[in-house]
Protein backbone atom coordinates (compact mmCIF):
# COMPACT_ATOMS: atom_id res chain seq x y z
CA UNK A 1 0.00 0.00 0.00
CA UNK A 2 2.83 2.47 1.17
CA UNK A 3 4.95 3.90 -1.87
CA UNK A 4 8.24 5.45 -0.34
CA UNK A 5 8.65 8.85 -1.88
CA UNK A 6 11.28 11.75 -1.49
CA UNK A 7 8.38 13.89 0.80
CA UNK A 8 8.01 11.05 2.71
CA UNK A 9 11.52 10.66 3.62
CA UNK A 10 12.32 14.43 4.66
CA UNK A 11 9.05 14.03 7.04
CA UNK A 12 10.61 11.20 8.70
CA UNK A 13 13.99 12.56 8.65
CA UNK A 14 12.68 15.70 10.62
CA UNK A 15 10.71 13.51 12.63
CA UNK A 16 13.56 11.69 13.88
CA UNK A 17 15.37 15.33 14.41
CA UNK A 18 13.00 15.87 16.82
CA UNK A 19 12.43 12.85 18.37
CA UNK A 20 16.19 12.89 19.08
CA UNK A 21 16.61 15.79 19.95
CA UNK A 22 14.09 15.64 22.65
CA UNK A 23 15.07 12.61 23.96
CA UNK A 24 18.59 14.30 24.46
CA UNK A 25 16.93 16.95 26.53
CA UNK A 26 15.40 13.98 29.03
CA UNK A 27 19.12 12.45 29.43
CA UNK A 28 21.31 14.92 28.93
CA UNK A 29 21.03 16.57 32.86
CA UNK A 30 20.66 12.93 33.92
CA UNK A 31 24.35 12.14 32.30
CA UNK A 32 25.81 15.51 33.14
CA UNK A 33 25.31 15.04 36.75
CA UNK A 34 26.57 11.51 36.83
CA UNK A 35 29.76 12.76 34.71
CA UNK A 36 29.88 15.42 37.39
CA UNK A 37 30.06 13.24 40.15
CA UNK A 38 33.80 12.45 39.42
CA UNK A 39 34.77 16.17 39.72
CA UNK A 40 36.14 18.22 42.14
CA UNK A 41 34.41 21.45 43.23
CA UNK A 42 36.86 23.21 41.10
CA UNK A 43 36.23 21.30 37.79
CA UNK A 44 32.49 21.92 38.23
CA UNK A 45 33.48 25.65 37.67
CA UNK A 46 36.16 25.67 34.84
CA UNK A 47 35.08 22.24 32.89
CA UNK A 48 31.40 21.92 33.26
CA UNK A 49 30.53 20.15 30.41
CA UNK A 50 33.25 17.34 29.26
CA UNK A 51 34.26 14.28 31.06
CA UNK A 52 36.22 14.44 33.89
CA UNK A 53 39.50 14.51 34.40
CA UNK A 54 39.90 11.06 36.73
CA UNK A 55 37.59 8.83 37.77
CA UNK A 56 37.84 9.56 41.43
CA UNK A 57 35.06 8.22 44.11
CA UNK A 58 35.85 11.20 46.43
CA UNK A 59 33.00 12.94 46.17
CA UNK A 60 30.54 9.51 46.55
CA UNK A 61 33.10 8.84 50.03
CA UNK A 62 32.37 12.52 51.55
CA UNK A 63 28.38 11.52 50.78
CA UNK A 64 28.60 9.00 52.21
CA UNK A 65 31.03 9.04 55.25
CA UNK A 66 30.34 12.78 56.23
CA UNK A 67 26.76 13.57 54.65
CA UNK A 68 25.08 10.47 56.23
CA UNK A 69 24.17 9.11 52.86
CA UNK A 70 24.88 5.25 54.00
CA UNK A 71 22.28 6.18 57.19
CA UNK A 72 20.10 7.65 54.37
CA UNK A 73 19.99 4.93 52.88
CA UNK A 74 19.64 2.06 54.96
CA UNK A 75 16.31 4.01 56.57
CA UNK A 76 14.95 4.31 52.57
CA UNK A 77 15.45 0.42 52.33
CA UNK A 78 14.08 -0.53 55.81
CA UNK A 79 10.87 1.75 54.95
CA UNK A 80 10.22 1.37 51.56
CA UNK A 81 10.86 -2.84 52.63
CA UNK A 82 8.26 -2.96 54.87
CA UNK A 83 5.71 -0.88 52.78
CA UNK A 84 6.11 -2.80 49.71
CA UNK A 85 6.03 -6.49 51.69
CA UNK A 86 2.93 -5.28 54.04
CA UNK A 87 1.09 -3.33 51.48
CA UNK A 88 1.05 -6.20 48.54
CA UNK A 89 -0.14 -8.74 50.69
CA UNK A 90 -2.89 -6.75 52.15
CA UNK A 91 -4.04 -5.40 49.13
CA UNK A 92 -4.12 -9.04 47.66
CA UNK A 93 -5.64 -10.64 49.69
CA UNK A 94 -8.34 -7.87 50.38
CA UNK A 95 -8.47 -7.73 46.17
CA UNK A 96 -9.07 -11.59 46.43
CA UNK A 97 -12.24 -11.44 48.45
CA UNK A 98 -13.67 -8.09 46.83
CA UNK A 99 -13.49 -9.62 43.89
CA UNK A 100 -13.78 -13.40 44.04
CA UNK A 101 -15.76 -14.18 47.22
CA UNK A 102 -19.84 -13.82 47.28
CA UNK A 103 -21.20 -11.27 50.01
CA UNK A 104 -23.04 -7.93 49.83
CA UNK A 105 -20.75 -4.96 50.29
CA UNK A 106 -17.88 -6.39 48.01
CA UNK A 107 -18.77 -3.11 45.79
CA UNK A 108 -18.81 -0.55 48.50
CA UNK A 109 -15.96 -2.05 49.98
CA UNK A 110 -14.24 -1.65 46.20
CA UNK A 111 -15.56 2.02 45.74
CA UNK A 112 -14.56 3.23 49.07
CA UNK A 113 -10.86 2.17 48.39
CA UNK A 114 -11.20 3.66 44.96
CA UNK A 115 -12.15 6.97 45.61
CA UNK A 116 -8.64 7.29 47.83
CA UNK A 117 -7.36 7.85 44.53
CA UNK A 118 -9.07 11.57 44.37
CA UNK A 119 -7.44 12.40 48.30
CA UNK A 120 -4.49 14.75 48.14
CA UNK A 121 -2.31 13.86 51.16
CA UNK A 122 -2.06 17.64 52.54
CA UNK A 123 -6.28 16.93 53.73
CA UNK A 124 -4.50 14.21 56.22
CA UNK A 125 -1.25 15.41 57.25
CA UNK A 126 -2.32 17.75 60.26
CA UNK A 127 -4.66 14.98 61.52
CA UNK A 128 -2.07 12.02 60.69
CA UNK A 129 0.97 14.30 62.99
CA UNK A 130 -1.74 14.69 65.80
CA UNK A 131 -2.68 10.69 65.45
CA UNK A 132 0.94 9.58 65.56
CA UNK A 133 1.77 12.33 68.30
CA UNK A 134 -1.28 10.69 70.49
CA UNK A 135 -0.46 7.76 70.26
CA UNK A 136 3.40 7.64 70.60
CA UNK A 137 4.53 7.02 66.91
CA UNK A 138 5.50 10.76 66.25
CA UNK A 139 10.05 10.45 64.91
CA UNK A 140 9.50 6.33 64.05
CA UNK A 141 9.78 5.21 61.13
CA UNK A 142 6.85 3.13 61.99
CA UNK A 143 4.61 6.39 61.31
CA UNK A 144 6.13 6.46 58.02
CA UNK A 145 5.72 2.92 57.11
CA UNK A 146 1.69 3.18 57.98
CA UNK A 147 0.53 6.31 56.30
CA UNK A 148 2.93 5.00 53.12
CA UNK A 149 0.74 1.67 53.21
CA UNK A 150 -2.52 3.21 53.91
CA UNK A 151 -2.24 5.84 50.93
CA UNK A 152 -0.59 2.75 48.42
CA UNK A 153 -4.24 0.91 49.01
CA UNK A 154 -6.55 2.66 46.42
CA UNK A 155 -3.87 2.53 43.55
CA UNK A 156 -2.54 -1.48 44.41
CA UNK A 157 -6.75 -2.50 45.22
CA UNK A 158 -7.70 -0.85 41.75
CA UNK A 159 -4.53 -2.01 39.60
CA UNK A 160 -5.19 -5.75 41.37
CA UNK A 161 -8.96 -6.13 41.43
CA UNK A 162 -8.76 -5.35 37.61
CA UNK A 163 -6.56 -8.40 36.71
CA UNK A 164 -7.98 -10.81 39.64
CA UNK A 165 -11.65 -10.52 37.79
CA UNK A 166 -9.92 -11.90 34.13
CA UNK A 167 -9.05 -15.07 35.89
CA UNK A 168 -11.92 -18.00 34.86
CA UNK A 169 -13.76 -19.22 37.48
CA UNK A 170 -12.94 -23.06 36.40
CA UNK A 171 -9.33 -22.97 37.95
CA UNK A 172 -10.39 -22.25 41.72
CA UNK A 173 -13.55 -24.74 41.28
CA UNK A 174 -11.12 -27.24 40.18
CA UNK A 175 -8.89 -26.36 43.27
CA UNK A 176 -12.15 -26.72 45.26
CA UNK A 177 -12.94 -29.93 44.18
CA UNK A 178 -9.66 -31.11 45.44
CA UNK A 179 -9.97 -29.83 48.68
CA UNK A 180 -8.19 -27.17 48.95
CA UNK A 181 -9.24 -24.15 51.29
CA UNK A 182 -9.51 -20.89 50.34
CA UNK A 183 -6.31 -19.62 52.05
CA UNK A 184 -4.73 -22.41 49.62
CA UNK A 185 -6.72 -21.91 46.91
CA UNK A 186 -5.56 -17.72 47.51
CA UNK A 187 -1.46 -18.45 48.17
CA UNK A 188 -0.59 -21.53 46.44
CA UNK A 189 -2.79 -21.19 43.16
CA UNK A 190 -4.17 -17.33 42.72
CA UNK A 191 -0.94 -15.75 43.78
CA UNK A 192 1.64 -17.09 41.27
CA UNK A 193 -0.93 -16.46 38.29
CA UNK A 194 -1.36 -13.10 39.76
CA UNK A 195 2.20 -12.50 39.38
CA UNK A 196 2.44 -9.97 36.90
CA UNK A 197 -0.36 -7.65 38.65
CA UNK A 198 1.57 -8.08 41.80
CA UNK A 199 4.53 -7.19 40.10
CA UNK A 200 2.61 -4.04 38.34
CA UNK A 201 1.73 -3.13 42.12
CA UNK A 202 5.17 -3.40 44.15
CA UNK A 203 6.98 -1.12 41.64
CA UNK A 204 4.51 1.51 42.29
CA UNK A 205 4.58 1.28 45.51
CA UNK A 206 8.44 1.09 45.31
CA UNK A 207 7.95 4.33 43.97
CA UNK A 208 5.82 6.09 45.93
CA UNK A 209 7.68 5.31 48.75
CA UNK A 210 11.09 5.55 47.95
CA UNK A 211 10.55 8.90 46.20
CA UNK A 212 8.22 10.59 48.86
CA UNK A 213 9.53 13.31 50.47
CA UNK A 214 6.77 15.14 52.72
CA UNK A 215 5.43 12.60 55.35
CA UNK A 216 9.22 11.97 56.63
CA UNK A 217 9.43 15.23 56.40
CA UNK A 218 6.87 15.88 58.66
CA UNK A 219 6.82 12.48 61.25
CA UNK A 220 10.72 12.24 61.43
CA UNK A 221 12.98 14.97 63.52
CA UNK A 222 15.97 12.31 63.92
CA UNK A 223 18.20 12.37 61.72
CA UNK A 224 19.01 9.14 62.21
CA UNK A 225 16.09 7.87 61.06
CA UNK A 226 15.44 9.72 57.70
CA UNK A 227 15.39 8.57 54.47
CA UNK A 228 16.95 9.64 51.29
CA UNK A 229 14.12 12.01 49.97
CA UNK A 230 14.34 14.06 53.53
CA UNK A 231 18.47 13.45 53.96
CA UNK A 232 19.13 15.02 50.71
CA UNK A 233 17.54 18.41 51.84
CA UNK A 234 19.39 18.17 55.33
CA UNK A 235 22.49 17.88 53.05
CA UNK A 236 21.22 20.79 50.65
CA UNK A 237 21.41 22.61 53.91
CA UNK A 238 24.49 21.63 55.46
CA UNK A 239 27.10 21.51 52.54
CA UNK A 240 25.62 23.85 50.65
CA UNK A 241 29.20 24.37 48.72
CA UNK A 242 30.07 21.23 48.44
CA UNK A 243 28.56 20.97 45.19
CA UNK A 244 30.35 18.16 44.14
CA UNK A 245 29.47 15.91 46.56
CA UNK A 246 25.70 16.94 46.38
CA UNK A 247 25.94 16.12 43.20
CA UNK A 248 27.15 12.52 44.03
CA UNK A 249 24.78 11.90 46.78
CA UNK A 250 21.89 12.81 43.86
CA UNK A 251 23.38 10.19 41.84
CA UNK A 252 23.22 7.56 44.67
CA UNK A 253 19.64 8.18 44.99
CA UNK A 254 18.21 8.28 41.18
CA UNK A 255 20.49 4.85 41.03
CA UNK A 256 17.76 1.80 42.25
CA UNK A 257 14.96 4.14 40.64
CA UNK A 258 16.82 3.65 36.96
CA UNK A 259 17.45 0.00 37.29
CA UNK A 260 14.14 -0.79 38.23
CA UNK A 261 12.98 1.56 35.70
CA UNK A 262 15.23 -0.53 33.18
CA UNK A 263 14.45 -4.01 34.20
CA UNK A 264 10.84 -3.23 34.66
CA UNK A 265 8.95 -0.67 32.68
CA UNK A 266 6.77 -2.33 31.19
CA UNK A 267 4.74 -2.71 34.41
CA UNK A 268 5.64 0.84 35.77
CA UNK A 269 4.35 1.87 32.64
CA UNK A 270 0.92 -0.37 32.87
CA UNK A 271 0.86 0.74 36.61
CA UNK A 272 1.12 4.09 36.03
CA UNK A 273 -1.49 4.34 33.38
CA UNK A 274 -3.83 2.61 35.03
CA UNK A 275 -3.63 4.43 38.22
CA UNK A 276 -4.03 7.20 35.39
CA UNK A 277 -7.37 6.25 33.93
CA UNK A 278 -9.28 6.07 36.86
CA UNK A 279 -7.33 9.28 38.33
CA UNK B 1 -18.43 -23.92 46.46
CA UNK B 2 -20.65 -21.53 47.71
CA UNK B 3 -19.60 -22.30 50.88
CA UNK B 4 -16.32 -21.95 50.38
CA UNK B 5 -16.68 -18.74 48.14
CA UNK B 6 -19.49 -17.57 50.63
CA UNK B 7 -16.93 -18.02 54.11
CA UNK B 8 -18.54 -14.96 56.01
CA UNK B 9 -15.06 -15.67 58.18
CA UNK B 10 -12.73 -15.69 55.43
CA UNK B 11 -13.64 -12.36 53.75
CA UNK B 12 -13.10 -10.70 57.15
CA UNK B 13 -9.96 -12.46 57.63
CA UNK B 14 -8.47 -11.30 54.06
CA UNK B 15 -10.40 -7.65 53.91
CA UNK B 16 -10.67 -6.45 57.25
CA UNK B 17 -6.37 -5.77 57.82
CA UNK B 18 -6.35 -3.48 54.68
CA UNK B 19 -9.91 -2.14 55.53
CA UNK B 20 -9.16 -1.03 58.84
CA UNK B 21 -5.71 0.67 58.17
CA UNK B 22 -7.19 2.89 55.60
CA UNK B 23 -10.40 3.94 57.60
CA UNK B 24 -8.07 5.28 60.10
CA UNK B 25 -5.08 6.31 58.56
CA UNK B 26 -6.75 8.18 55.48
CA UNK B 27 -10.39 8.52 55.86
CA UNK B 28 -10.92 9.52 59.71
CA UNK B 29 -8.90 11.98 58.97
CA UNK B 30 -10.66 13.83 56.13
CA UNK B 31 -12.93 14.38 59.07
CA UNK B 32 -11.01 15.11 61.70
CA UNK B 33 -8.94 17.76 59.49
CA UNK B 34 -12.06 20.01 58.59
CA UNK B 35 -12.30 19.84 62.63
CA UNK B 36 -9.48 20.96 63.51
CA UNK B 37 -9.41 23.59 60.71
CA UNK B 38 -12.53 25.48 63.19
CA UNK B 39 -9.78 25.50 65.95
CA UNK B 40 -6.50 27.90 66.78
CA UNK B 41 -4.71 25.01 67.85
CA UNK B 42 -0.94 24.03 68.75
CA UNK B 43 -1.81 20.32 69.19
CA UNK B 44 -0.92 20.56 72.54
CA UNK B 45 -2.72 22.29 74.93
CA UNK B 46 -6.58 22.38 73.98
CA UNK B 47 -7.62 24.71 71.11
CA UNK B 48 -10.07 27.30 71.08
CA UNK B 49 -13.17 27.23 68.59
CA UNK B 50 -13.02 29.99 66.17
CA UNK B 51 -15.47 28.75 63.60
CA UNK B 52 -14.41 29.54 60.68
CA UNK B 53 -12.29 32.48 61.08
CA UNK B 54 -9.43 30.89 59.64
CA UNK B 55 -11.05 30.55 56.65
CA UNK B 56 -11.74 34.29 56.83
CA UNK B 57 -8.12 35.28 57.36
CA UNK B 58 -6.68 33.19 55.01
CA UNK B 59 -9.00 35.05 52.45
CA UNK B 60 -7.19 38.05 53.74
CA UNK B 61 -3.65 36.50 54.21
CA UNK B 62 -2.18 37.97 50.64
CA UNK B 63 0.56 35.34 51.07
CA UNK B 64 -2.16 32.33 50.47
CA UNK B 65 -3.58 34.69 47.81
CA UNK B 66 0.00 34.22 46.21
CA UNK B 67 0.05 30.86 46.73
CA UNK B 68 -3.59 30.17 45.68
CA UNK B 69 -2.32 32.64 42.43
CA UNK B 70 0.94 30.95 41.78
CA UNK B 71 -1.13 27.45 41.65
CA UNK B 72 -3.69 28.65 39.33
CA UNK B 73 -0.88 29.76 37.38
CA UNK B 74 1.12 26.04 37.34
CA UNK B 75 -2.77 24.67 36.44
CA UNK B 76 -2.89 26.81 33.22
CA UNK B 77 0.89 26.50 32.37
CA UNK B 78 0.92 22.68 33.16
CA UNK B 79 -2.08 22.72 30.85
CA UNK B 80 -0.66 24.44 28.13
CA UNK B 81 3.00 23.27 27.93
CA UNK B 82 2.17 19.41 28.66
CA UNK B 83 -1.10 18.73 26.51
CA UNK B 84 -0.59 19.46 23.37
CA UNK B 85 3.09 18.57 23.31
CA UNK B 86 2.24 15.00 25.02
CA UNK B 87 -0.23 14.95 22.41
CA UNK B 88 2.22 15.70 19.13
CA UNK B 89 4.98 12.95 19.96
CA UNK B 90 2.25 10.52 20.81
CA UNK B 91 1.01 10.57 17.50
CA UNK B 92 4.33 10.64 16.37
CA UNK B 93 5.48 7.77 18.16
CA UNK B 94 1.90 5.82 17.79
CA UNK B 95 2.44 5.68 14.09
CA UNK B 96 4.63 2.56 14.04
CA UNK B 97 7.94 4.78 13.83
CA UNK B 98 11.56 2.00 14.14
CA UNK B 99 12.98 2.83 17.25
CA UNK B 100 9.46 4.12 18.76
CA UNK B 101 9.81 2.37 22.04
CA UNK B 102 13.19 3.14 22.71
CA UNK B 103 11.63 6.61 22.40
CA UNK B 104 8.98 6.08 24.27
CA UNK B 105 10.90 4.70 27.47
CA UNK B 106 13.32 7.49 27.12
CA UNK B 107 10.85 10.21 27.56
CA UNK B 108 8.77 8.32 30.12
CA UNK B 109 12.20 7.76 32.26
CA UNK B 110 11.89 11.10 34.11
CA UNK B 111 9.08 10.95 35.80
CA UNK B 112 9.92 7.78 37.79
CA UNK B 113 13.15 9.69 39.30
CA UNK B 114 12.43 11.28 43.02
CA UNK B 115 11.07 14.80 42.86
CA UNK B 116 13.96 15.62 45.29
CA UNK B 117 16.47 13.93 42.95
CA UNK B 118 15.24 16.45 40.22
CA UNK B 119 14.91 18.96 42.09
CA UNK B 120 18.29 19.17 42.94
CA UNK B 121 19.69 18.23 39.58
CA UNK B 122 17.94 20.94 37.98
CA UNK B 123 19.54 23.82 40.50
CA UNK B 124 22.40 23.12 39.40
CA UNK B 125 21.16 23.08 35.43
CA UNK B 126 19.75 27.06 36.64
CA UNK B 127 22.96 27.50 39.09
CA UNK B 128 24.06 31.17 38.53
CA UNK B 129 27.94 30.10 38.29
CA UNK B 130 28.35 26.35 36.66
CA UNK B 131 25.43 25.59 35.65
CA UNK B 132 24.60 24.41 32.76
CA UNK B 133 22.02 26.62 31.16
CA UNK B 134 24.61 29.72 31.86
CA UNK B 135 27.26 28.11 30.29
CA UNK B 136 25.38 27.78 27.61
CA UNK B 137 24.13 30.96 27.10
CA UNK B 138 27.59 32.19 27.52
CA UNK B 139 28.66 29.56 24.82
CA UNK B 140 26.61 30.76 22.42
CA UNK B 141 27.72 34.89 23.12
CA UNK B 142 24.42 35.62 24.99
CA UNK B 143 26.71 36.29 28.57
CA UNK B 144 24.24 39.23 28.72
CA UNK B 145 21.01 36.81 29.58
CA UNK B 146 22.95 35.29 32.07
CA UNK B 147 20.23 35.34 35.25
CA UNK B 148 20.49 34.15 38.99
CA UNK B 149 17.67 32.17 37.23
CA UNK B 150 15.55 30.82 40.51
CA UNK B 151 16.85 33.83 42.92
CA UNK B 152 14.51 36.24 40.55
CA UNK B 153 10.94 36.35 41.33
CA UNK B 154 10.62 37.07 37.62
CA UNK B 155 12.00 33.61 36.62
CA UNK B 156 11.25 31.55 39.43
CA UNK B 157 7.88 30.28 38.71
CA UNK B 158 8.90 29.39 34.81
CA UNK B 159 12.08 28.06 35.52
CA UNK B 160 9.23 25.48 37.69
CA UNK B 161 7.17 25.08 35.32
CA UNK B 162 9.62 23.78 32.68
CA UNK B 163 11.40 21.43 35.23
CA UNK B 164 7.62 20.22 35.62
CA UNK B 165 7.38 19.71 31.73
CA UNK B 166 10.30 17.64 31.86
CA UNK B 167 9.09 15.02 34.68
CA UNK B 168 5.47 14.58 33.13
CA UNK B 169 5.73 15.24 29.06
CA UNK B 170 6.58 11.46 28.97
CA UNK B 171 4.04 10.33 31.43
CA UNK B 172 0.76 12.07 29.52
CA UNK B 173 2.39 11.31 26.51
CA UNK B 174 2.63 7.23 27.32
CA UNK B 175 -1.20 7.65 28.73
CA UNK B 176 -1.97 8.93 25.38
CA UNK B 177 0.01 6.51 23.06
CA UNK B 178 -2.22 3.45 25.52
CA UNK B 179 -5.84 5.34 24.38
CA UNK B 180 -4.84 5.91 20.08
CA UNK B 181 -3.78 1.74 21.04
CA UNK B 182 -7.13 1.25 21.83
CA UNK B 183 -8.47 2.41 18.31
CA UNK B 184 -9.00 -0.19 15.84
CA UNK B 185 -7.04 -0.41 12.83
CA UNK B 186 -9.70 -0.55 10.37
CA UNK B 187 -10.71 3.35 10.77
CA UNK B 188 -7.15 4.37 9.41
CA UNK B 189 -7.85 1.86 6.55
CA UNK B 190 -11.48 3.07 5.72
CA UNK B 191 -9.23 6.56 6.13
CA UNK B 192 -7.28 5.46 4.09
CA UNK B 193 -8.73 4.13 1.39
CA UNK B 194 -11.23 8.33 1.32
CA UNK B 195 -7.18 9.33 0.76
CA UNK B 196 -6.81 11.06 4.37
CA UNK B 197 -3.87 12.81 4.80
CA UNK B 198 -1.80 12.38 8.37
CA UNK B 199 -3.13 15.23 9.44
CA UNK B 200 -6.81 14.28 8.29
CA UNK B 201 -6.04 11.10 9.89
CA UNK B 202 -5.49 13.06 13.35
CA UNK B 203 -8.21 15.28 13.23
CA UNK B 204 -10.90 13.14 11.77
CA UNK B 205 -10.20 9.53 13.50
CA UNK B 206 -7.37 9.61 16.26
CA UNK B 207 -8.70 13.38 18.12
CA UNK B 208 -12.27 12.64 18.47
CA UNK B 209 -11.64 9.10 19.46
CA UNK B 210 -9.02 9.71 22.27
CA UNK B 211 -10.95 13.03 23.73
CA UNK B 212 -12.43 10.99 26.51
CA UNK B 213 -8.52 9.75 27.59
CA UNK B 214 -7.55 13.55 27.14
CA UNK B 215 -10.44 14.92 29.92
CA UNK B 216 -9.14 12.57 32.56
CA UNK B 217 -5.44 13.69 31.14
CA UNK B 218 -6.85 17.27 31.90
CA UNK B 219 -7.95 16.29 34.84
CA UNK B 220 -4.69 14.53 36.23
CA UNK B 221 -2.87 17.88 35.09
CA UNK B 222 -4.80 19.95 37.02
CA UNK B 223 -5.23 18.06 40.47
CA UNK B 224 -1.33 17.21 39.64
CA UNK B 225 -0.29 20.77 39.46
CA UNK B 226 -2.82 21.38 42.93
CA UNK B 227 -0.26 19.15 44.47
CA UNK B 228 3.43 19.42 43.82
CA UNK B 229 5.77 19.95 46.26
CA UNK B 230 9.00 18.37 46.50
CA UNK B 231 10.12 20.13 43.40
CA UNK B 232 9.03 23.63 44.64
CA UNK B 233 10.48 22.61 48.39
CA UNK B 234 13.76 21.97 46.94
CA UNK B 235 14.32 24.32 44.22
CA UNK B 236 13.32 27.73 45.91
CA UNK B 237 11.41 26.77 49.26
CA UNK B 238 8.30 29.12 48.38
CA UNK B 239 11.14 32.23 47.74
CA UNK B 240 11.96 34.43 46.67
CA UNK B 241 9.70 36.36 48.76
CA UNK B 242 6.72 34.00 48.47
CA UNK B 243 6.93 34.38 44.40
CA UNK B 244 6.67 30.51 43.62
CA UNK B 245 4.88 29.68 47.22
CA UNK B 246 1.90 27.32 46.29
CA UNK B 247 -0.53 26.41 49.12
CA UNK B 248 1.42 22.83 49.56
CA UNK B 249 4.66 24.81 50.51
CA UNK B 250 2.75 27.40 52.08
CA UNK B 251 0.32 24.65 54.44
CA UNK B 252 4.04 23.31 55.65
CA UNK B 253 5.49 26.43 56.53
CA UNK B 254 2.31 27.21 58.47
CA UNK B 255 2.11 23.95 59.86
CA UNK B 256 4.96 22.34 60.63
CA UNK B 257 7.37 25.32 60.96
CA UNK B 258 5.31 28.37 62.92
CA UNK B 259 2.76 25.69 64.31
CA UNK B 260 -0.34 26.59 63.26
CA UNK B 261 -2.44 23.54 62.92
CA UNK B 262 -5.41 24.99 62.52
CA UNK B 263 -4.94 27.43 59.76
CA UNK B 264 -2.61 24.62 57.81
CA UNK B 265 -5.53 22.06 58.56
CA UNK B 266 -8.04 25.23 56.67
CA UNK B 267 -5.42 25.22 53.81
CA UNK B 268 -5.71 21.09 53.70
CA UNK B 269 -9.46 21.30 53.54
CA UNK B 270 -9.22 24.22 50.86
CA UNK B 271 -7.13 21.57 48.70
CA UNK B 272 -9.21 19.01 49.16
CA UNK B 273 -11.96 21.32 47.31
CA UNK B 274 -10.20 22.39 44.64
CA UNK B 275 -8.89 18.72 43.37
CA UNK B 276 -12.49 16.68 44.52
CA UNK B 277 -14.00 20.62 41.89
CA UNK B 278 -11.83 19.66 39.21
CA UNK B 279 -12.59 16.16 39.15
CA UNK B 280 -16.55 17.07 38.95
CA UNK B 281 -16.39 20.60 36.83
CA UNK B 282 -14.58 18.08 34.08
CA UNK B 283 -17.56 15.24 34.45
CA UNK B 284 -19.55 18.11 33.86
CA UNK B 285 -17.99 19.64 30.85
CA UNK B 286 -17.59 16.59 28.88
CA UNK B 287 -20.12 14.71 29.66
CA UNK B 288 -18.01 11.37 28.61
CA UNK B 289 -19.59 8.93 26.08
CA UNK B 290 -18.00 5.51 26.29
CA UNK B 291 -17.15 4.24 23.02
CA UNK B 292 -17.91 0.69 22.47
CA UNK B 293 -16.38 -0.92 18.38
Amino acid sequence: MKKIKGKEITILFFKYIILIAFAIMCLYPIIWMFLASFKTNDELYINPWGFPQSIRFDNYIRAIVEGNVGTYYINSIIITGAVLLVSVCLSFMASYAITRMNWKYSKVVLNIFVLGMLIPVYATIVPLFSIFKTIGLLNTRLAVIISHIAFGFPIAIFIMTGFLSTIPREIEEAAVMEGCSIYRILFNIIFPISRSSVVTVAVIVFLNSWNDLLLPQIFLTDQLKMPLPVGLTEFQGQYYTDYASMIAAVVLVIIPSIIIYILLHKNIMEGMVAGAVKG
Amino acid sequence: MEKIFGDKKAILVLVLPAFIIYIIFVLIPIGYNIYISLFRTNLMSPGIFVGFTNYKNLFQDATFIKALKNNLFMVVGSLIAHLPLALFFANMLFQKIKGGNFFQNVFFLPCVISGVAVGLMWTFVYHSEFGLLNKFLELMGHGDLKQVWLANKDTAMFCIIVVVMWMYVGYHMVIQIAAMKSIPESLYEAAWIDGANAWKRFTCVTFPLIKHILKIDAVLIITGSLKYYDLVAIMTGGGPNHATELMSTYMYYQGFRTLKYGYSAAIGVILFLLCIAAVVIANLLFRSEQIEY
